[in-house]
């Protein structure tokens, strides 16, 4: 059974003009799979993620979690958003601890949880800290830490490092690269950034615009553990050449 | 152009013999001394401007021909009515200042408390739920354009001369504020914070209670701080007339037996009430929304 199950799934946004946001998408996604939505601003690939999320409800088809239909947001699927979105009148250990806290589990059991994934995350020394106090790369940090302390069964990031500048962005991705080796979490990753969607994922869903879609599927086979190394690997340069010609092809957006 | 001309021919030299002593340093020595005439200093200058041309004025009868009393006559009479020993004379008011004060400042409290509970609430409910803001913020509007001072009438005649009488007009004031700030502050929520909040497993109280409360918060607060002027303003009023006691029942009492002095007295203490009580909610909100002062500066 996938972890998550996009069936024919359309997103109509109705208004003055009405907006084709999706269009009969299939996708699926395995049990611990990192699967990377590749696609232009307008692709219709947040949609598909806050879908999955509970945000947003779909128009037409089905999407299924752990073979259950989504009604609703959830802890066991954890969002990292594009600016992080930390609660802020929070400090950093506040928002870390804050799903654990209003499920009402018992602080003995999340404090240590909290305190390993801020180690984790290298901001062990900043719990006190109110994230206006933080940079871009640290927020963003503490906007994982705040997912992976609730253990979610999977994880949905919405260009979570798209706001970044190069150099922090190299770093947020090794990061996330030994989480994910660690955890091997279901991971559904929307970016606009070619290099970012080969390096992290097990297969790239290149999407089209205007209906969205998904036009072609490409997995990436190169060996894990993967690091941000591999960027100059011949191999990489070879799946970026292919995604590159298909986003410009008959099915790009361009 | 004459006067002008003179100080420039009589002066070249001096200027010289300055600039020479102090080339350096004569541009950067301007800014710490203004930085040691501090800001409270700075804010003193045209207050003692205008007491001192007031005293000036009113003892020469320039100006208002000694009808207003001056500021050394206002003085004494606080200091009387402030600290003097009550007697049976001609004078009520000798020694009754705290205690009026006391009576003013409780109601203020009183209304203003209430105002927060019900508006705050009700604001953030109303800001929070499309149907509740379609079923009561009409009627809200519809009753806010009626002033205050046009509800003294119906406020006497349904709670009579009586302390409760003044605390609805006080709270009614203040709520209208209160209640349209928390609506505008639990509107501008960042919608990403509330689809986080339910991510991590929020209720809808939840929510309401960790992320729209302390979001709206800073909007709260400006609410608080018009509201409270509105408390002191209806306090004054519904004291002149809805019932016997604090600064605006004296305020009122001493115009009309011609106390003008004890008028101003009364006037400077309600507006130093007012600016005290401003500062204690400026404070609290300092005090409370670190979070939201850093993020203004930061931006």
């Amino acid at each position: 059974m996938s972890a998550v199950d996009f069936a024919g799934v359309s997103k109509t946004f109705s208004g003055k003009t009405v907006v084709h946001a999706l269009a009969d998408v299939d996708l699926r996604v395995a049990e611990g799979e990192f699967v990377a939505l590749l696609g232009p601003s307008g692709c219709g690939k947040s949609t598909l993620l806050n879908i999955l999320a509970g945000f947003e409800r779909l128009t037409t088809g089905t999407v299924r979690f752990d073979g259950r239909t989504i009604s609703k947001p959830g802890p066991d699927r954890g969002v990292v958003f594009q600016e992080a979105s930390l609660l802020p009148w929070l400090n950093v250990w506040d928002n870390v601890v804050f799903g654990p806290k209003v499920q009402g589990v018992a602080r003995a059991i999340y404090e240590p949880k909290a305190e390993a994934i801020l180690k984790i995350v290298g901001l062990e020394g900043f719990k006190q800290a109110l994230p206006v106090q933080l940079s871009g790369g640290m927020r963003q940090r503490v906007g994982i830490a705040r997912v992976l302390v609730m253990e979610p069964r999977a994880l949905l990031m919405d260009e979570p490092f798209g706001a970044l500048d190069a150099q922090t962005r190299l770093s947020m991705q090794q990061l996330l690269l030994d989480v994910w080796q660690k955890l091997k979490t279901t991971v559904l990753f929307v970016t606009h950034d070619i290099d970012e969607a080969i390096l992290l994922a097990d297969r790239v869903c290149v999407m089209s615009a205007r209906p969205g879609r998904i036009s072609r599927e490409i997995p990436i086979t190169l060996p894990r553990p993967r690091s941000i190394d591999d960027l100059t690997n011949p191999a990489f340069i070879q799946f970026k050449a292919a995604i590159m010609a298909e986003m410009r092809g008959p099915h790009g957006a361009h | 152009m004459t006067v002008v001309d003179t100080t420039q021919r009589s002066e070249p030299v001096q200027r010289a013999v300055v600039a020479t002593a102090n080339s350096g340093p004569a541009v950067a020595g301007w800014m710490p001394l203004a930085g040691q005439l501090s800001s409270s200093l700075l804010a003193l200058i045209l207050p003692i401007s205008l007491i001192v041309f007031w005293q000036w004025s009113g003892t020469n009868g320039v100006i208002f021909g000694g009808a207003l009393p001056t500021p050394d006559r206002v003085w004494t009479a606080w200091v009387n009515w402030a600290f003097g020993t009550p007697t049976f004379g001609l004078n009520p008011y000798v020694g009754t200042w705290l205690q009026n004060v006391v009576f003013s400042a409780e109601r203020v409290a009183k209304g203003f408390l209430v105002a927060i509970a019900a508006g705050v609430p009700l604001g953030i409910a109303i800001g929070w739920s499309r149907l509740f803001a379609k079923i009561v913020d009409p009627t809200i509007q519809w009753l806010r354009p009626v002033p205050i001072t046009a509800w003294l009438p119906i406020s006497i005649a349904i709670f009579g001369i009586r302390d409760f009488g003044a605390i609805f007009l006080i709270t009614l004031g203040a709520f209208y504020p209160i209640v349209i700030n928390a609506t505008q502050g639990a509107r501008a929520v960042d919608k990403n914070w509330i689809r986080a909040a339910q991510m991590m497993g929020a209720s809808q109280t939840s929510t309401l209670w960790r992320v729209v409360l302390p979001a709206a918060m800073p909007s709260i607060f400006t609410g608080l701080r018009i509201g409270l002027g509105i408390a002191w303003t209806a306090v004054i009023v519904a004291e002149m007339v809805a019932v016997k006691s604090g600064l605006g029942y004296v305020l009122w009492d001493a115009y009309y037996v011609g106390r003008m002095d004890i008028v101003l007295a009364d006037m400077v203490s309600i507006g130093l009430l007012g600016y005290l009580s401003d500062r204690l909610i400026v404070a609290l909100s300092g005090w409370l929304l670190t979070w939201h002062r850093l993020q203004s500066f930061n931006q």
